[in-house]
């Protein structure tokens, strides 16, 4: 292990790389012809961006000035902080557009909801390294971080953001498997998310997930109670889909899941954007159309093109050229913070640098599995590319506190 | 837990998460290079189809003009106000009838109507409407997704010619119209009646098509000029007519009210000067936004104003077939124009035949100046009992009367001149005789002509026995200006001898001076040449009929005019006639107390006339 204390530049070349590609995709959604067609507060989103990106560089410097056991030990109260915030949001906070997750703060609205994420992994991070590791026998740990996760997850749908609390119950899978919970286990975690999946496609193949998902549990852990429990959990979940999808949900919803199986069915109403977002992505071919050439973005045919649908943007103006430039990026920043979590002896520093990591990794995911029609549309933005303050900041944040436990490695490590 | 088993915890579970990652990579980008690689033929042209709309240009329709250049038919912008169903939403009706200045109710209506003809294309929601709201809505376009508004044309006439009958209307193709020819579209008008049909394909011209750049709400935002796709339309050749503006809105004035049919051309080219039909229709009504009221009237009219008497209808042209079957009678050897045939006041063959001029010996000239009977029973009878009709049929045939004439026109009908065959389908095999053919002689029974037959009949009196192709456009003038023009045919009837028609003028011509005819149809300087009808009718009065050609020397208008129900020809259709001929030779009409007998004493002097044959 390199004990050298050395600062990791080419995540900051990443992070400039992938806020530089945002800055550029979001000039051209918001400020290109298609700016006629904008109401006027979209107009301003630029030059906000710009200020947020200022700020937050400001606070990325900052933050590695901080010394390292702040984190750990400052979590609980971060998370505390955090849920007044998010309660007070309920009340008093701005609605825009139906959601009420903004609170205003002197002159800046900040999404609480996205601040959250930074002190739920902390906190999360922090109990769990506090206790033995998590194992098939002793859920309880387990348990309790489902809470912490939990919690907030409440308080976003009470908020009317289903979108973002789908990221935190992305990550929990994750945070549990890294802390020891058993593969069978952890799998048994994610497959109602795979078998709702294949579900909604087809039946078939949500019935069929869940037996394979079931055989993988029984050779993991070979354990009869297991592997019943996945069974009956994964046709409960193809039940539940189905009753959902069939007497449950909203028209709205059910339009939505459904326009994500099969848009055609719809072309002008609920299937409208995942044409229209496979339609910008796929016509910008090998190279794109161009900076601000975009048919698709500039005649405004793509909702929320500066956050949701940036990938868009990005696609038919820059190609397969631009997004793969931009997917290899990510891959790149992904990697090299695992890297850094490999690296670091510290299990709360590893966790929190793999919480990041992989809370980035469930909006990329999302993200872009939304706008190529791969998964049905979940409006959560790209980190550092999607226009939004208060989630460039907060993403910044996280990246600034994984930069300052690695840099801080071995001054972490004393306190093991 | 020790150290080395966390260690290798950690790379385990490292290679887990990095696993994850890269296959959440290797997804993205396949799927990616999918939608943008490998499905980029797919999604291009969909994009290109989202941004640009291809619009169709309508090509300006091709103008008629008369003979001196007078445009009669041009076109008029119209304003139209479209709808797509599937981009308009419902809340902004109250803007868009507030907009429109149209009850809210029946916007409604018209969307519904809309809708239910399809909900993505476009279709016209009012059409015609005021300019001031054709601008309004254009400048509102922005708040009012899926409408849009459309620049069309109409036809109008301009001058005092109405000619509908000539000029014909525009209705929207058929299913069957625009499937089977390419160049027409589903709401294309395309002529359907006269020139309009019959030169659709020159009047029409070419559609252009331009690409313009819309947004997601539809809205245009000016022509896309890229990839050279933008096609500029063509429009349609102009038609140049031999018709006299002037001598047809007089024809058309005088025939209004009377139910009949002229025809004038000029006898050396076959270039009809003025053709009317009436009772006519006003073709206005017609032109853009049907008039459906007005249209179920015509078809209901039992005057039936739709159906051109000048071409199609068939009477018996009476005595103005006298100097035809003169002529034929020579021909077959019958009779020489110096043949005198003795007239006792009838003509006896099985039957008294009633001859109202006077006692006396006639030949071919005073035959035709006193419309003798006897002198054409006598040449009828000849024909008959020496079986020769056929031959008689076919030398008629040769004026024009009887076969179509070819006029560049839809809906001639032929003439009626009875050969063997038709005598056998009619009467039966053998079951005709004699008796039956001889009122064919003075063109009664079953001879029977349309203005149209007669007239190219007394062209080829007034040109010395040519034959003439009628037609009313005498030259297409391209879009680049050029101008094809018609080629005149004149086709000379070989059996017919100048000193021949030399006679029958000298008869036509006292028919004018000395007839019935001469009071009112007399021109001071002109010399007319003119043969008086009368159809025998035996279902109500009959019909007056006219052939004339003048000036005498130089014939530049001949002309044939039928006058239903009004009697005799020298009382009805004669001084029409006169008019007629004197516009067009001198440019005005100076018989003011002609004119206005025709116009307002006719038809009351013309009722209760009963008489077997004529004046």
């Amino acid at each position: 292990m390199n004990d050298k204390r050395e600062f990791s530049w080419s995540v900051i070349f990443i992070w400039i790389g992938l806020f530089s590609i945002g800055l550029v995709a979001i000039y051209s959604a918001t400020q290109g012809p298609v700016a006629e067609f904008l109401p006027s507060y979209i107009l301003d989103n630029f030059t906000r961006q710009v200020t947020w990106i200022a700020i937050s560089i400001v606070v990325l410097i900052g933050i590695q000035f901080v010394s390292p056991r702040t984190f750990q030990e400052g979590a609980y109260i971060f998370y505390g902080i955090g849920l007044i915030l998010m309660v007070i949001t309920i009340f008093f906070g701005v609605e825009v557009s139906g959601s009420r997750s903004w609170l205003r703060v002197g002159p800046f609205n900040v999404q609480v909801g996205e601040v959250m994420k930074a002190a739920t992994i902390l906190a999360a991070a922090s109990y769990l390294t506090s206790r033995r590791n998590v194992s098939a026998e002793n859920l309880k740990t387990a348990l309790v971080t489902v809470v912490i996760f939990l919690v907030p997850v409440i308080l976003l749908l009470a908020q009317n953001e289903a979108g973002v609390g789908i990221v935190y119950l992305g990550l929990l899978p994750v945070v549990l498997f890294w802390s020891g919970l058993p593969y069978g286990i952890s799998l048994l975690m994610i497959s109602p998310a795979l078998i709702g999946y294949f579900t909604v496609l087809d039946v078939r193949l949500g019935i069929i997930t869940a037996l394979v998902i079931t055989i993988f549990i029984f050779f993991l852990q070979r354990r009869k109670w297991l592997t019943v429990t996945s069974l009956v959990f994964g046709a409960l979940v193809i039940i539940g889909a189905e009753v959902a999808l069939h007497q449950v949900l909203q028209p709205h919803q059910r339009a939505r899941i459904e326009a994500f199986a099969n848009p055609s069915l719809d072309p002008l109403g609920s299937g409208w954007n995942v044409i229209q977002a496979k339609t910008a992505i796929g016509s910008g071919g090998l190279h794109g159309k161009g900076f601000m050439e975009g048919t698709q973005t500039q005649l405004r045919f793509l909702p929320e093109q500066w956050t949701d649908f940036i990938f868009c943007v990005v696609g038919e103006e820059f190609g397969f050229i631009g997004a793969g430039i931009m997917l290899v990026l990510y891959t790149l920043l992904f990697m090299r913070l695992l890297h850094m979590a490999s690296t670091h002896k510290h299990p709360f520093a590893q966790l929190v640098i793999i919480s990041v990591t992989f809370l980035y990794f469930v909006h990329f995911v999302i993200n872009i599995g939304s706008a190529t029609a791969l998964l049905p549309i979940i409006g959560i933005p790209l980190p550092f590319i999607s226009y939004g303050g208060s989630a460039f900041l907060t993403n910044t944040i996280m990246l600034a506190i994984c930069l300052n436990l690695d840099f801080n490695k071995r001054s972490l490590s004393i306190y093991r | 837990m020790s150290n080395q088993s966390n260690s290798n915890q950690v790379k385990t579970s490292i290679r887990v998460l990095q696993g994850i990652i890269l296959f959440g990579f290797i997804v993205m980008i396949i799927r990616v290079f999918q939608l943008q690689i490998i499905d980029y033929e797919t999604y291009s042209p969909i994009s290109m189809q989202n941004s640009l709309r291809m619009e169709v240009l309508q090509p300006a329709r091709g103008l008629i003009l008369d003979r001196n250049g007078t445009i009669l038919v041009e076109n008029q912008p119209i304003y139209s106000i479209t709808i797509t169903p599937s981009k308009f939403q419902m809340d902004k009706l109250p803007l868009l009838s507030q907009i429109l200045q149209i009850d809210e109710e029946i916007v409604q209506e018209r969307i519904r109507a809309a809708q239910a003809y399809s909900w993505q294309r476009t279709s016209r929601l009012f059409t015609e409407v005021p300019f001031e709201v054709f601008s309004a809505i254009q400048e509102n376009a922005w708040q009012l997704p899926g409408i849009s508004h459309q620049l069309e044309s109409k036809r109008h006439y301009p001058t005092a010619v109405q000619a509908p009958h000539i000029f014909g209307y525009l209705r929207e193709a058929s299913p069957e119209e625009y499937r089977a020819d390419e160049r027409i579209r589903l709401g294309d008008r395309i002529g359907k009646s006269g020139l309009e049909r019959s030169y659709e394909n020159f009047l029409r011209g070419e559609i252009g098509t331009e690409y313009v750049r819309v947004n997601a709400f539809g809205q245009s935002l000016g022509t896309y000029e890229g990839a050279g796709l933008n096609v500029t339309p063509i429009r349609g050749a102009d038609l140049i007519t031999s018709i006299d503006a002037e001598t047809q809105a007089l024809a058309e004035k005088i025939m209004a009210g009377k139910r009949g049919g002229l025809v004038a051309m000029d006898p050396q080219t076959g270039g009809v000067i003025a053709m009317v039909s009436a009772p006519q229709y006003d073709l206005s009504k017609l032109a853009g936004r049907m008039d459906a009221d007005y249209w179920r009237s015509l078809n209901t009219d039992p005057n039936t104003p739709l159906y051109n008497r000048a071409i199609s209808s068939r009477q018996p042209p009476g005595s103005t077939f006298k100097p035809f079957m003169g002529l034929v009678g020579i021909e077959m050897g019958l009779v020489t124009p110096q043949t005198q045939i003795y007239n006792p006041g009838f003509y006896l063959r099985g039957r008294r035949y009633n001859d109202l001029a006077d006692p006396g010996y006639y030949d071919l000239e005073l035959a035709i100046a006193k419309s003798s009977n006897t002198y054409f029973f006598w040449i009828m009878d000849r024909i008959a009992s020496r079986g020769r009709l056929n031959e008689w049929a076919e030398l008629i045939n040769d004026f024009g009367i009887g076969p179509l004439n070819n006029i560049d026109l839809p809906a001639e009908r032929s003439g009626i001149i009875p050969d063997s065959t038709y005598m056998n389908r009619t009467f039966g095999e053998r079951r005709w005789g004699i008796g039956d053919l001889m009122s064919l002689g003075i063109g009664q029974g079953m001879v029977s002509a349309s203005p149209l037959q007669m007239a190219v009949a007394t062209s080829t009196l007034a040109n010395g026995g040519y034959k003439v192709q009628p037609h009313v456009v005498s030259g297409i003038r391209n879009g680049d200006g050029s101008i094809d023009y018609t080629q005149p045919v004149l086709e000379k009837i070989s059996w017919v001898r100048d000193e021949d028609v030399e006679t029958l003028k000298k008869g036509m011509f006292r028919v004018i001076t000395e007839g019935g005819a001469r009071w009112r149809s007399l021109i001071p300087g002109i010399d007319m040449a003119g043969k008086t009808g009368t159809s025998q009718n035996p279902h109500g009065e009959n019909h007056g009929w006219f052939i004339a050609y003048a000036p005498m020397d130089n014939p530049q208008i001949a002309i044939a005019v039928l006058t239903e129900n009004t009697g005799f020809g020298s009382q009805s259709a004669a001084p029409i006639a006169s008019l007629i001929i004197e516009q067009y030779l001198t440019g005005e009409v100076n018989r003011q107390h002609v004119l206005d007998y025709v116009l307002y004493d006719f038809p009351g002097q013309l009722i209760s006339i009963t008489q077997e044959t004529d004046d």
